[in-house]
Parts: C-alpha cells; structure tokens; sequence
C-alpha cells in the first residue's frame, strides 16, 4: 500500500487547489477509495477524495500485515 | 550500507573489494525465495553465489563465516535489527580480517587477488557448467552440499584457483615446487599436480638453469 | 449534494485540524511536548497518545491534527505549549471550520465498513473481560506500530499470552436481535493469517479456532488454511461456544464448547480473540439521503443486479465493502471498476482539467567536473537530537568534489526545497547529497527538487541518516555522528559517478485487445469501447457468450440468458468494437502500449495492433470421473442440473429424491483450492427444485458450507425449506452404488452422519456433483504469448494478489473472469470493470514514461557468452549482428532494472545504469574512508 500512498500524494501535489471544479468525488480513502481515486486520476480525471478521518486509509492501514502474502499493509 | 535493487546485482567482485578493503565482514539481505519482485528470482542466484564465495574464501583460508547472505522482507523491521546485531556479535568473536584467521596482512591481498583475477573465469565456468537454474531454495543449498557440486567446485574452481595463485606468485620470481608449496601452504603433490598442468599447457616453463618454475 | 450525473455540486465541511498542512512537517516535535494524553484510536485505543498527534506514522498526509475534544486550549484557552514548540508556526488553533463547494461530474462512494461491536449483544464479555479483544484490537496488537511496539501482550497484565482462542462469526450468521444473518467473508482468512502471525511472534503459543465453517474460498486461501491447520499447538475446533468466566486471579477466560466425541467442556485462555464481521457504515442512512441512493436491508448499498457497481441513482457509484462484505481484492477491483465506469460518463471530458508541470530546460553538465552539493538533515529533532548535524555538515564540506554543504531543519519542506533548487543554480552544482530519510519515501521529493533547479534529476544520492543511523543508535551519539559521516562520505563517491539517465516516452496505440468472448470479455470491450477505446475482442469459439451460455438463473434471480443476449447484442451493434469469432492467436509480440497480434482463422491470418491485452479467457467444469459420472445418466453436474431445470424436464421434477455431493474434483491432492461457487449453485439448484416441487427430498452432502456473505441467507433458506445438509469428512466420502430395487434402478449413496454418528443410507433419482471449476488448458499457451504467468493451479497468476488484482507483472496485460479464480457472474462483472478501469489508465495517455535505470551493453567489451541472456527473465535481451559479429542488445522497454545480467557479465560489458559496477565500488571503497 505504500506505493498507493506514494503515488497518490504524488498526483495530489500535482493536481492544482485553486478551483474547485473537478470530474470525480471519492467519498471514502480506504484503500478501495484510493484505488479509485488513482486511477480516475491516472485516467485523465480530477478528482476530489475526501474523508472524514485526519489521514486517508481506512481500516487497511489499521491490519498488520495482509493475508496471503503477509505484505506489510501499509 | 549499499543499496541495490536486487541481490541478483550482488557482483562477487565487491564482496572481494570490500574484504581486499580491510572490511571484516559483508552481510548481503535480500527478499525471501518466492517473493523476489523482479521475474529473475535473482534472490536465488544471490544464494548460489554466495555459497561459492564462502567455499573461495575458505579455500584462501578467509574464515567463510564472514560473508551472510539473509532474508529480510521490508516488513521486517524487528528481524533485520536482531539478524544485524547477530552479525556485529560474530564478526567481533572472529576478529580482524586476517588477523582472526592468523593470515598476514600480504598474504591475504595475495589471496584475494587471487580469487578476483579467477572471478571473470568463474562467471564463465558458470555459465557452461554450473548454473542450474534451482527453482528453490532448498535445492540450491542441496546442490552445494551435494558430492556433485564438491567435484564441481574442486574441478572447475579450486584447480584454477590454485594455479592463479601460483602464476601470481611466479609473477614476482622464479620458484621451486617446494617454495611454492610453502608459500601457497599446499600439500607438495597438489602442487607439482598443478605445475606439471600447467607446464603442458604451456602456462609455466620449468628454468633448467635455475631449477626453478617461472612464468611462460 | 444537488444536481444530477455529469454536474453534481457537493458541499463539505473541511474540519479544522488547527495545523496549516503546508507547513507542518510531520517532525513530532509538538506532540512530545504536549501535556494531554489521549487513548489513540488508532490503535483500537489500547494505547495511549496526545491530544495533538499524527494519526499514525505513515500517515497521508503525514501532518499532526489536534483532537479538538480534548486539547486544553480549544476546551479552555489554557496551554498552547505546541504553538510554541513548532519552529515552523504550523499550528494556528483558530481555525475553523471550512465550507468547500465542489462541482464534480460523478461521484464514487467508498465509505467502507464498520466493524461489528461485540458490546451490544454484551454475551461475549467484550467491554467488561479485559482479556477478550476483537480481531481488529488484535491487529494492533500484533502490529510493531500497535499499543506493545509488536509484542503480543494481553492487556489486563501484559503478560504475554500463551493459550490464546479465537472465536469465528461474532456478529455474523447470527438469526439473533443485535446479529447479521449474512457471513462477512473475510473472518476465516483474517484469522488464520493471526494465528500464523502468532505462531512467528511466539513458536511456543497454542491456538485454538472455534468455528463453523471454514470458508477459504478465495484464491490461495485453501493452501493458507492448511498452512495454519498444520503449524503445531493449532487446533481447529468444530463448535458452536459460549464465554463462561473470567477468572478473577489470573483475568483468565473460560469459553464452553462441544464437540461430537467429548461432549461438552470448559477451558481455560488467557487471551480470547473476537472475530468480528463487518457492518454497514455507521452513518448509513444518513449517508444513502445525502447522495439519495438506496440501501439494502441489511444497509449495505443497494446495486444494480448486472451491475454490481452502479448504484440506484445514475452518476453515483460504488466501490469497497459497502457494496457488501468483501475482500481487499475485490475492493480494488470495484474500485477500478468505478473508474471505468466515470470514464464511460465522463470520457467527453477526460484530460481537460488535469495540468501538466513544467520545467525549466535541463542543464547539460557531462563535460564539467563533479560539483557536489550536500544538505544534512536534522528531522526536527529525528536526526538533530542524536547525530551532531553542524559537524556532518561540516565534514561533508571538506570531502572531495563537495563545493557546497549546508544544514537544514527539514530538507524535505517546500521552502526548503525551493532553497535547494535555487542554491543548484547559483552555485552551479552538478550533484547533490540529501543526507536524511529513506530513498523508499523521499527519493521522487528531490528528483522533482533537481529537475527544478535544472539538472537531470538522476544526479541525486541519498545519504540516510535517520533510519540507518539515529534511530537505530538514539543511545550512541558520538558513534552515531561518525557513522554519519561515512554514510555521507560514501554517497558523495557514489554521487560523483553518477550520470544522467533519459527517462523516455513510448507512444501508446490506443487500440485494446480482449482475448475471450464470455460475459467478462464482453463487459470489458464494452466498457472500453463506452470510454472511447477502438476494441478488438477475439473469441475462439463461433458463439460469443462463454460459460454463461449454460448458466441460466444466478442466486439473485437474474435470468442470465436474457442478460446474455442483451449483452451480446450490445457488443456487435457497438461502432469501435469488432468481434473476430472462430480465431486463435498464434503470436504475441511487443510491449505495453505497443503490442502486435497474430490471429489464424483457418488459412487466414491477420495481424492486430494494440496498446493493451485483457485476458479473459474463462474456465470449464470438471468432468468428474467419481459417484459413477458417465456411466449412470443419472449422475450430473450441477451446471447439466441447473440445465434441466430451466427446460423444466419432467423425469426431474416429478423425482423424490435428489443429493448433491460437494467438493467433487478440488479440495483435493490434484487440485488444492476451493471452487468457490459450486456451494452456491448448489442452493441455488436445490431452492429452485423446491420451489418447483417442494416436496422433494433433497440432501446436500459438504465439507463446508461456503455460501460467503450475502449468499448466507440462501444457505439458512434451503435449510428452512427442508433442504438436508449432511457433512462429510474428505477421508470418509460418501459412496454411491446403482441398485435395482422394485424394477427400477436407484442411486443408494451412503454416508457417515457426524450429528448421528451412523451411517446414512440414500436412495436417490437423481445425484447432483458440484463439479470443480478448472483453468483451461490453453492457458498455458496465452501465458507464453503474453509473458504472464500461471499459479500452481492453472490460473493465472495477477501482478499481487491483494493489491494489484487484475493487473499482471507484465506491464499493458490485465486479467478478468474466471481465467482468473472461479468466481460468480456479479463477481466477473465487476472485474470485468475492473481490468477495463485499469486498461483505460494506459489508454487513456498519448504516451508512457519508462525508468531510465535499465541494462545497457557496450559492445566492444561483450564476448557474446550469452549469460546475460540466460538469466534475464524479463526477455528484454538478445544477439543483434554487429559489424563484431554477434553482440547482446537490451530492450530498454522490457528491462525492468534488477541488474542480474550485470552481476552475471564475465567481462562487465553489461551494465545497469544508475547501479554500475563503477558507482557501486566507488561507494565500497568509500565506506573504508576517503580515497
């Protein structure tokens, strides 16, 4: 998920603030939101990902490690 | 700490830099077998080349516990700590490079000179011989446990290492068998075993006037 | 929210988080020096953390928030230390509020789940037993970021628990007030990974498993279950329980269970995991009025049946567990359904809001000399309070080829960085040193930092001091500062060597390719073609429709050949999808973005250009060779069974008595995994039959009910009807024999009851197989022509089971359907989604940008061994003739950049740039001091 992360805060940096004009709202940054919100962007599509906690990641940033493969899951 | 993408990239030439350096130990970590991220599975071949290494460093009489290869998943944080501190643990038991090993300072960078000339003709040998793509990690450690690989490695790598080292030394001045012998601290038959090859092969030409073996 | 699919205006409500993100750091400075604790609730507040905190250490975005409940300032204006601690004035504690209006063209809803709260049924003594946690608290637990830095501990003593039980469906396949009736999918895996994560932390711990089904469904599971049943101290215990008592000396819990053979016990655990299902959001309804969407019952969205992503309102879709109780993978795959999905709406619009970042022209620099230039970072205190930075810096001004060296309290910061970007220039530096974190995080940070100071952005080295050195020797600071300085010194030598590498552009021909024309092939050609793609979808067979041709009801109710025909129908009228049936390919050529294809349709062949590949080839019933299949036409599968009952036979409906034998085919040596759909086609069947004549015997003979999730209530339905489950175990399988009795010809199947502890004799008309679902055996053949590979089984093997779902290893080939696992048609449906959401994410560029840190050889120096070309199993290798005769040549588009050949290469011909052998041996002879 660390490369999720990466990638996102990457487009975020690039995405510019100032309007607030997009294609796409993302209700939700668990890890099924940031997916979404990464590929709507990789797609060519601004989009707005919003979530009520401080930091995006949902209950996946709370697992230790996930199941098959025992990656790290943040 | 160097980083590499891979322990695939692990070139045996460095480990032999950094001990030829004065480095007493080189601890490689890598991915676990199966969770290589490149199609490669370079982790594999990484193990493969390790284990000839320390069979090399044993040969010049490098204790082998010195070079470590370990897997350690980026996940891994508590294990790396414990692996490293176990690594630091030993190479102070063993001491200075040499020194723990009772090798004098020359000799040992005779040595591993010796064993870097060999290496592009290892890599060659490999190549024809003994690469076998293992498909596990088990087998790879198998097959250098294996009297199969003992013969290989003795045949294919220790004959020619041997040989290195005395045409390194023949390099500085004609020598007879059993200076050769004493100073390459091989047993006296191994040696003319060795002179008498390479003579044929026209490597060595034995000085009649001198009675001494020099470089051809 | 207002408006309607292309124009929706959303408002929100931005909560202060009283810190100016743009200036926060993220150094932690501010939070050791505030006064309140808090229990943290990340982690499942077991632990406890300040009332100005950074939710957790890896956190996006990586800046403290302060916990408005709790601060002492914003309660009553006492305290305001971190105002004074922040030495970037981050933290403004008058912020308020904040209204944003956002004008958006889709909506994708992805609010998660909620986990079960085991208080409020109050019979688990989860609240009032300290030493009974849920699987979520136990997750903290074992995590080295959790409450006891990755030591398991209990929490009443903190001991370390020995005996430890979990309990299975807590919450879940619960018919009881405060229960979900649904199964929540994820608890058996979840559980088995803890128990092998406990058993690494502790060999000695002994854990039990009370469960019900075991449900390792998914792909890999099977081989995971039996992975965990097999470590020692694990038992696996078939038991409905119940919590006894806590023990008041030891805190101690006791859990009462039965078993067939010893009846009923009670035993004692010092630790007791609640495998909690998955609920609904919280916020549910209020949730469903705002975007005014539709719920189930259970509360989980309501979506359209052949849709498994669209919700009821048009523009709004879905993704993630609030679609129901699902996995990671499939939360991914939704999501990058939900993508293709807004591009279907939105694809008139794509690209024009996106902004491209410029630069300023790159500097040519290979003819001068190395000017380094080094920034030693102090983290806040991270690095600052244990490495003496002033020395390293000064240090590091003295190397050699170092013409400039400074200090900084946070090199990562934007102004900070504008600063290093500005000294490039006027000192005219031609390399730089950032000697602070990991590569792992910061390395894209400063690349970016050097292209805008004008030089290529591959003369950057990172020295890490911080992980590699004051965080790992915090006790050591004299130590500690030398070992920065040899990091520092051997990254200035390796910096000095390094040479700018040309990332390139590949242009992308914006065509697809879909290989399999069954419903997952088709809803992707469809998807794509939607979204604006030209689409070729190739089909070996005449008839496009796949294994759904002989599938004609789901579970759900939908009639699928309806929807197969409306589907097919779709896909020929489309103008930019061309089907090509009765074709196979022969070869594959190319990389992502451009791919070429050749198609053989008898004498004809054909060549196709494309930038990506779907594979979706499907899978096929087993035919099984056990229960007489074959012999008595009275043995069928389940897919001839749901046949014969959509034609209504009457030999079939006027029978009185039918079994289905489960697990016919899997589950076993030959084929280690679960089919995953077979126990609920088998419902599916039985609930049919007994709609159409209830009055039929019918008996379902399992290992383990897997009617996961929603599917949960059909199992509890069939049984309500009458529908008899026996369960058998896989080494006493049940036998069935053709007798005659009474002149006409019977199936007698026996099996061992475990309830009755007997044997059951059955004499049947009918016996139903859930016959295994297997990969084809073509597969092989698709899996050399597109370099993907094949798992163990016979599927094929996705880029990363967990996160990359439907992509492959192998760049521009993505996977869907069944060829991937078995799965359901709504389950194929959103993959479909899925694979064409991440197809459109190349698609959708004019071109690609690939590393420039690939293989290169120089010619002069191969000798053309061929070793490089022998262990490259990327293929980007091979001999091209030369004037020298024949010389290895690398495929820069297909190296992906583990340096293998180099490390291999008898004469150092083959070089990986960015890692050469030169860059590397410099950082080695560095290491031992300055040379």
């Amino acid at each position: 998920m660390d490369q999720l992360y990466k990638n996102l805060a990457d487009s975020i940096r690039k995405s510019s603030a100032d309007s607030h004009a997009g294609d796409v709202m993302v209700v939700g940054g668990g890890v099924s939101g940031v997916q979404a919100s990464l590929d709507l962007a990789a797609s060519g599509f601004k989009v707005y990902l919003v979530d009520r906690a401080p930091a995006i990641g949902g209950k996946m940033a709370q697992l230790d490690k996930t199941f098959p493969t025992n990656d790290c899951s943040i | 700490m160097v980083r590499v993408m891979c322990t695939g990239r692990v070139d045996p030439a460095f480990i032999l830099r950094a001990f030829s350096n004065g480095t007493d130990g080189v601890f490689i970590g890598g991915c676990w077998p199966g969770e290589c991220h490149y199609p490669t599975e370079g982790n594999l071949y990484a193990l493969s080349m390790v284990l000839l290494i320390r069979k090399l460093l044993e040969q010049i009489g490098v204790n082998p516990q010195r070079l470590r290869l370990e897997w350690v998943s980026a996940a891994e944080g508590i294990r790396f700590a414990e692996v490293m501190n176990n690594v630091v643990k030993k190479l102070q038991e063993l001491g200075p490079i040499g020194e723990g090993e009772g090798i004098e300072q020359n000799a040992l960078t005779f040595r591993l000179k010796a064993v870097e000339n060999l290496l592009p003709y290892i890599k060659l040998v490999e190549r024809e011989r003994l690469i076998v793509r293992f498909e596990t990690e088990e087998k790879v450690i198998e097959f250098f446990k294996s009297d199969e690989g003992d013969r290989l490695f003795r045949e294919l790598i220790a004959d020619p290492l041997a040989i290195s080292q005395m045409m390194l030394l023949l390099r500085e001045k004609p020598l007879s068998a059993g200076e050769i012998s004493e100073r390459l601290r091989l047993d006296a038959s191994e040696i003319r075993r060795h002179l008498h090859r390479s003579v044929k092969q026209g490597f060595i030409k034995f000085d009649e006037g001198q009675k001494r073996f020099a470089l051809a | 929210m207002e408006g309607e699919a292309g124009e929706f205006n959303v408002t929100l409500i931005k909560k202060p988080r009283y810190i100016e993100e743009e200036k926060c750091t993220g150094c932690g400075a501010c939070v050791e020096y505030c006064p309140i604790k808090v229990e943290d609730e990340y982690n499942q507040n077991l632990s406890l953390n300040k009332a100005i905190h950074i939710y957790f250490s890896q956190a996006v975005p990586l800046v403290t928030y302060i916990d408005a409940k709790k601060c002492s300032f914003l309660k009553n204006e006492k305290c305001a230390i971190c105002e004074g601690i922040c030495k970037n004035n981050a933290i403004d504690l008058c912020q308020k509020p904040e209204k944003i209006e956002v004008e958006v063209g889709a909506i994708v809803l992805s609010p998660g789940y909620e986990i079960f709260d085991p208080k409020l049924q109050g019979n688990y003594g989860y609240g009032t037993m300290q030493n009974v946690v849920t699987s979520l608290d136990f997750e903290r637990i074992l995590c080295s970021t959790g409450p006891y830095e990755g030591e398991i501990r209990r929490p009443s003593d903190r001991k370390h628990p020995h005996k430890i039980a979990w309990i299975q469906c807590v919450g879940s396949r619960q018919v009881i007030p405060g229960g979900n009736s649904y199964c929540s999918a994820v608890c058996c895996a979840y559980t088995q990974k803890q128990v092998i994560l406990t058993k690494d932390h502790d060999a000695q711990a002994e854990c039990t498993i009370f469960h019900n089904d075991v449900r390792s469904f998914g792909k890999d599971f099977e081989r995971f279950y039996q992975r965990a049943e097999k470590l020692p101290g694990i038992r696996f215990i078939r038991s409905y329980v119940s919590i006894g008592k806590e023990i008041p000396e030891t805190k101690n819990v006791t859990i009462r269970y039965s078993t067939y053979e010893d009846g009923v016990k009670e035993e004692e655990f010092d630790l007791v995991v609640l495998s909690v299902g998955l609920n609904p959001p919280d916020d549910v309804k209020d949730l469903a009025k705002k975007f005014s969407i539709d719920l189930t019952p259970q509360g989980f969205c309501k979506t359209n049946p052949i849709n498994p992503i669209e919700t009821s309102r048009r523009g709004i879709f879905v993704s993630g567990a609030f679609q129901g109780p699902i996995d990671i993978p499939e939360s991914i795959v939704t999501a990058s359904g939900a993508d293709a999905l807004c591009s279907q709406l939105l694809a008139y619009r794509r690209g024009e809001l996106s902004t491209e970042r410029e630069y300023p022209q790159e500097r040519n620099v290979s003819g001068e000399k190395p000017r380094v230039g080094v920034f030693v970072c102090h983290c806040g205190a991270n690095i600052g309070r244990v490495v003496n930075v002033p020395s390293v810096a000064e240090y590091a001004s003295g190397l050699k080829n170092v013409v400039y060296a400074e200090e900084a309290l946070f090199a990562c910061a934007t102004d900070t960085a504008k600063k290093i970007a500005e000294t490039i220039r006027e000192k005219g530096l031609n390399r730089v040193v950032v000697a602070a974190c990991t590569p792992r995080t910061h390395e894209p940070l400063f690349r970016d930092t050097l292209r805008e100071g004008g030089i290529n952005p591959y003369y950057f080295e990172m020295a890490n001091i911080r992980e590699h050195c004051s965080w790992v020797h915090a006790r050591e600071k004299e130590m500690a500062t030398r070992k920065a300085k040899d990091i520092v010194r051997m990254a200035v030598a390796r910096a000095t060597r390094l040479e700018p590498l040309k990332e390139f552009q590949l242009p992308v021909d914006k065509r697809a390719l879909v290989v399999g024309g069954g419903v997952a092939g088709m809803t992707s050609a469809l998807s794509l073609a939607d979204q604006g793609f030209e689409v070729y979808l190739v089909e070996r067979d005449s008839e496009l429709g796949g294994v759904a041709r002989k599938i004609h009801f789901t579970l759900e109710g939908l009639d699928v050949q309806e929807y197969l025909n409306d589907l097919v129908g779709k896909v020929y009228r489309h103008p930019l999808l061309h089907v090509i049936t009765d074709v196979t390919i022969t070869t594959v050529s190319g990389y992502v973005g451009n791919f070429a294809t050749t198609l053989k349709a008898g004498w004809m062949a054909r060549e196709i250009r494309h930038g990506i590949a779907i594979i979706a080839t499907g899978a096929e019933e087993y035919k099984p060779a056990e229960y007489l299949y074959g012999k008595e036409d009275r043995v069928l599968t389940q897919v001839e069974l749901g046949e014969r009952i959509a034609r209504g036979e009457e030999g079939l409906i006027n029978s009185q008595c039918l079994v289905m034998i489960q697990c016919v085919g899997c589950r076993n040596e030959e084929r280690n995994y679960c089919s995953r759909v077979c126990c609920g086609h088998s419902v599916k069947n039985a609930l049919k039959l007994k709609e159409i004549n209830p009055r039929m015997d019918i008996y379902i003979l399992y290992r383990d009910m897997r009617t996961y999730g929603l599917a949960e209530d059909s199992y509890r339905e069939a049984a309500n009807r009458d529908v008899k489950f026996i369960r058998y175990e896989p080494e006493n399988k049940p036998q069935v024999e053709a007798v005659e009795e009474g002149g006409h010809r019977i199936l007698r199947v026996t099996v061992a009851d475990p309830v009755l502890g007997q044997k059951l004799e059955i004499d049947a008309d009918l016996l139903a197989l859930a016959a295994a679902v297997v990969p084809l055996a073509t597969n092989a053949e698709i899996s050399r022509f597109f370099k993907v590979a094949l798992n163990p089984d016979g599927f094929f093997q996705e880029a990363h089971v967990k996160l990359r779902p439907v992509d492959f290893a192998a760049e521009g080939v993505f996977l869907c359907g069944m060829a991937h696992y078995p799965k359901h048609l709504s389950e194929t449906i959103s993959q479909a989604y899925g694979a064409a959401g991440r197809a459109a994410t190349i698609l959708s560029k004019d071109s690609i940008t690939a590393s420039g840190a690939v293989c290169e050889v120089k010619e002069s120096d191969c000798v053309s061994c061929g070793v490089c070309l022998s262990v490259c199993a990327c293929g980007a290798i091979e001999f091209r003739d030369t004037p020298q005769g024949k010389k290895a040549w690398v495929n820069s588009v297909l190296c992906e950049g583990d340096g293998l050949c180099t490390a291999k290469c008898p004469t150092g011909a083959i070089q990986l740039k960015h890692f050469t052998d030169e860059e590397l041996v410099a950082q080695i002879d560095a290491a031992v001091g300055e040379t």
